[in-house]
């Protein structure tokens, strides 16, 4: 996967360990390394005839979530600031995550997007739960 | 003293004497010999049984005597081959002679010996078994042999090994009945092959000489084959499950080991690492499992788990299983369920059913987050009802049926992709019922009540149902002619007919008269007599256009094969009524008149023709059987102006002014014949080109004569181009000389109508006795009034008998008799 290189907790312990700031930042800078790709992957599908209808809305629908997420993100935790500084050091990495994403094979880009959501939702949700423990946490 | 002495001492001799005597004084008895054996064909023994004994210690010799020699020799050697017996050594022993062998038992008293045994020796050779067998087993390159070694049964003379002895083995596995045996010729070991390994075998081998029997079974070996020693098989890793999201365990199932002992190790490489690493533990989990712990549980990275079983013979190693253990995350079932009922007071109480998450699962920092699901059934129910209920940790049901027991269970999984955990163990709701007494009461009341309704209602229909019927559909009114007597005419009695209808020619009464004003009540129906309406109050030149019901009549009216005569009649009606009236206001006395007023009066005039006007007047008048006929008469005058006004002129090919006839009530008229003629004018001014013209007879001399039978026969005139056909009511003109009344003077044509057409249409037939006879459809003419008045005129003499003739021609002719149709009258 293309966001490999990014060192992300993989533990309950560590990603407790980490302070609130450095989460968010994380997982904005996961939800922007994901950006690109998602568009490359959108116009790389559309050439596909045996494709049901449906798969292309949803990887549309999916990238537009994304960049929701991301956005949400982003206002909730009232770091549009911190974001873009981390943006601009994104986004050189960004361009490079793209040339990596194109050269994944569709399987794989899905088994890694599949898996890099499943960080973000655990990450929010932690956040979540520190932040704001009495909702069902 | 002394004899008794004496006595008693030769009884004591007595007794010994008998005692010594029973103690054994007997020779002994034969013994017998049992068998001869020789072990190697050099020498051989004997043996034998004593017999009975004696009671005294017998002495046994041997005697033998060789072939037919006479010399017998005792036995050489009674010790070596052990008691009762007999051994002849190499130097007696002679194999080509026979020996007759007998044994001799003495003791004191006598001797006595047994039977003569012949013996050769070739034929008793059987050698001792084989001895020292030995079994070894050799494995090499998978095959496992036996290999067996014995030595030949021992001799008294080792000196004479030279004997060369035959062997057999035999070998059957341990727990099985059949031995295998095999030949093993003059060597004394032997290598099976072929065996089964693991299996544990007996063996046994016996020898024989050229000569004789086979020796016996040796004892028995037994042996075990080693297994076969084989590499293990591939294991297979079943499962790796996380509960909480935060370790994991992976099961394996490990395949056959090859008959020794293996070992199993797990190991696994990280992905993106290619360093392997052997499983933490092996024994938390339990056996052929492998627990990974908090350290070594690394999440969004797949491991390669391999499981490798190991044993002597060599090791197999399992195919590879990849996980990512965030994906394989199956929690516990949640744990402390509890129940509470709620009750509000407005509504039904419902249940809260409560848990929470399981223990190992850390909901609380946000780490694992767990959806729930319930299912429900009543407790004999088969389907589960499954209700998700999300991530929350409580439920209110508010569908249970009181009284019933449910089953519920709770399960959950991890929001993201993950495994079901099981069912939480089963808990079981039992909802109080609530009777409130107050439903319970209301209904009673409201159930006795209703059945107490019913119980009423049923019983009105019972008592009354017959007048609520007629209620309900009342019943169709039929004509009822004043005067006429159904049952009268049932009977056929002819003078009560005529005594009805009136026409007995007496004069006119003033009851008449009052019948004339009153009107009829028509009635339709067969059953009801035919009351006649006596409405006094409605006298003179009352118009009683009476309407009967629209229904009553009608059908009556409409038959085809009523209209013709029944437009007869009315046609006839008025102008005959008039005539009569006039008759009866000139000449109340006259009989004649008043006959046919009275004839006229009990015309039925019908609805003819109008398919509008319907409405048909049945003049039924029952008559007292002794009055005369009580008629009502209507100013015809009125009636008509009735008529004529209260009707539509109607396109149909009816004349107008006789349709209003039809559909008035008999309007028995008192009008002057010079009103009807102005009617009549009236009337054929307004016919339309379809009706037929009504034609007045100038005939008033003529009384109409409304005889039924008059009505049968229509005046045919001749047609005109531009008229339409008219119709004149013709009576019957020499119908048969059986009628004694013919109308005199009719030179009109009269034919006979066939058939009525649509209501209104006159189908004639061409008459046969008449010459002109145009055969035409013509619309029922209202011509009747003309007819009647001439016919009533000739007819009114044989008013009497043409009734009765009318009444006699009815059967079968093809004359409209009011009979034919009418069948009540019948």
């Amino acid at each position: 996967c293309h966001t490999s290189g990014m060192l992300t907790p993989n533990g309950k312990e560590y990603a407790q360990k980490i302070p609130r700031e450095e989460l968010t930042h994380l997982i904005l800078k996961l939800l922007q390394a994901w950006k690109e790709p998602l568009s490359h992957f959108n116009q790389h599908i559309e050439h596909y005839q045996e494709l049901p209808d449906d798969s292309l809305s949803k990887a549309k629908q999916i990238s537009n979530m994304v960049h929701e997420l991301k956005t949400g993100v982003e206002k909730s935790m009232g770091i549009i600031s911190n974001s873009l500084n981390g943006m601009e050091s994104s986004e050189g990495t960004a361009l490079s995550f793209g040339n990596e994403a194109n050269m994944m094979s569709d399987s794989d880009f899905i088994h890694c997007f599949r898996r890099d959501s499943n960080k973000v939702q655990s990450y929010l949700k932690i956040l979540k739960c520190r932040i704001m423990p009495e909702n069902s946490c | 003293m002394k004899q008794r002495f004496i006595s008693s001492v030769q009884v004591i001799l007595q007794l010994a004497l008998t005692t010594v005597g029973l103690t054994g004084e007997s020779y002994p008895g034969k013994p017998q010999i049992i068998r001869c054996r020789s072990l190697e064909k050099e020498t051989f023994s004997c043996w034998w049984k004593p017999g009975p004994d004696g009671g005294r210690p017998n002495n046994y010799t041997l005697f033998y005597s060789k072939d037919s020699e006479e010399k017998l020799y005792e036995c050489p050697d009674y010790l070596t081959s052990g008691p009762n017996s007999c051994y002849f050594d190499k130097n007696h022993t002679n194999p080509w002679t026979t020996y007759i062998i007998t044994v001799m038992a003495t003791n004191e008293i006598g001797s006595n010996s047994s039977d003569p045994q012949h013996v050769d020796v070739t034929s008793i050779v059987q050698p001792d078994a084989p001895v020292n067998l030995s079994l070894e087993t050799n494995t090499s390159a998978n095959m496992s042999y036996l290999w067996a070694k014995w030595s030949p049964p021992p001799l008294a003379d080792a000196s004479s090994n030279s004997h060369i002895y035959h062997y057999e083995l035999r070998l059957k596995p341990e727990e099985k009945e059949e031995w295998e045996t095999v030949s093993v010729g003059m060597q004394t070991h032997y290598m099976v092959a072929s065996l089964q390994a693991g299996v544990k075998y007996v063996v046994q081998v016996r020898c024989m000489l050229d000569l004789g029997e086979w020796s016996e079974w040796s004892s028995e070996r037994s042996i075990q084959i080693p297994k076969e020693r084989l590499p293990p098989e591939k294991p297979t890793i079943i499962k790796c499950r996380s509960p909480e999201k935060e370790t994991f365990t992976c099961w394996w199932k490990p395949a056959s080991d090859g008959g020794l002992s293996t070992n199993h190790t797990l190991l696994y490489s990280k992905e993106g690492e290619e360093k392997v690493y052997e499983c933490p533990d092996y024994r938390t989990a339990g056996p052929n499992s492998c627990y990974f712990d908090k350290k070594h549980t690394s999440f969004w990275t797949i491991y390669n788990i391999t499981v490798r079983a190991t044993n002597e013979m060599g090791s197999n190693v399992s195919d590879p299983h990849y996980v990512d253990v965030t994906y394989i995350v199956q929690p516990d079932p949640p744990v402390n369920i509890t129940l509470e009922l709620k009750k509000s007071i407005k509504r039904k109480p419902y249940l809260v059913l409560t848990w929470s998450p399981p223990p190992l699962a850390d909901v609380r920092s946000g780490w694992l987050t767990l959806e729930y699901e319930l299912r429900l059934k009543p407790e004999e129910g088969e389907e589960w009802e499954t209700i998700f209920v999300g991530q929350q940790t409580q439920c209110k049901m508010f569908s249970l049926n009181p009284g019933k027991r449910y089953i519920v269970q709770i399960h959950c999984k991890p929001d993201h992709h993950g495994l079901w955990s099981e069912w939480s163990p089963e808990m079981y709701i039992e909802i109080p019922t609530d009777f409130r007494v107050k439903d319970l009461v209301v209904w009673i009341i409201v159930g006795v009540l209703s059945s107490f309704i019913c119980l009423i209602m049923s019983w009105i229909m019972i008592l009354k149902g017959y007048r609520m019927m007629a209620f309900i559909l009342p019943p169709v009114p039929g004509p009822k002619i004043k005067g006429i007597d159904t049952h009268l005419l049932e009977t056929g009695k002819s003078e009560e007919l005529l005594s009805a209808l009136g026409c007995h020619g007496f004069p006119p009464t003033s009851d008449c008269e009052e019948l004339l004003i009153e009107y009829l009540e028509v009635e339709d129906s067969e059953d009801q007599q035919l009351m006649p309406n006596h409405d006094t109050p409605s006298r003179n030149a009352k118009i009683i256009l009476k309407e009967t019901d629209s229904d009553s009549g009608r059908g009556s009216c409409d038959s085809p094969s009523l209209l013709p005569v029944k437009c007869r009649e009315s046609r006839g009606l008025p102008s005959s009524l008039q005539t009569q009236d006039v008759r009866a206001k000139e000449k109340k006395g006259g009989k004649g008149s008043w006959e046919a007023q009275c004839m006229a009066s009990e015309q039925k005039t019908l609805p003819c023709n109008s398919e509008s006007i319907k409405s048909c007047t049945w003049l039924a008048a029952q008559l007292p059987s002794n009055q005369p006929a009580i008629f009502a008469y209507h100013s015809t005058v009125e009636a008509f102006k009735i008529t004529l006004n209260t009707t539509n002129v109607n396109p149909s090919p009816v004349l107008v002014g006789n349709e209003e006839n039809c559909q008035s009530l008999y309007p028995i008229a008192e009008t002057l014949y010079d009103d009807m003629e102005k009617i009549s004018e009236m009337e054929n001014s307004k016919t339309d080109q379809t009706t037929v013209q009504v034609r007045q007879n100038q005939h008033n001399e003529k009384s109409p004569f409304l005889n039924p039978k008059l009505m049968d026969y229509v005046e045919v005139h001749k047609v005109r181009q531009d008229e339409e056909p008219t119709l004149l009511l013709k009576h019957k003109e020499n119908s048969g000389k059986t009628k004694k009344c013919t109308v005199p003077g009719a030179n009109k044509e009269y034919t006979k109508v066939s058939t009525v057409v649509d209501h209104h249409i006159l189908v004639l037939l061409p008459d046969q006795r008449t010459q002109n006879t145009p055969v035409s459809q013509e619309p029922v003419a209202e011509t009747a009034q003309n007819l009647q008045q001439s016919q009533a005129e000739k007819n009114t003499s044989c008013s009497t008998t043409t009734a009765s003739d009318s009444r006699r021609d009815t059967s079968g002719s093809d004359y409209m008799d009011p009979s034919s149709f009418m069948p009540s009258f019948k």
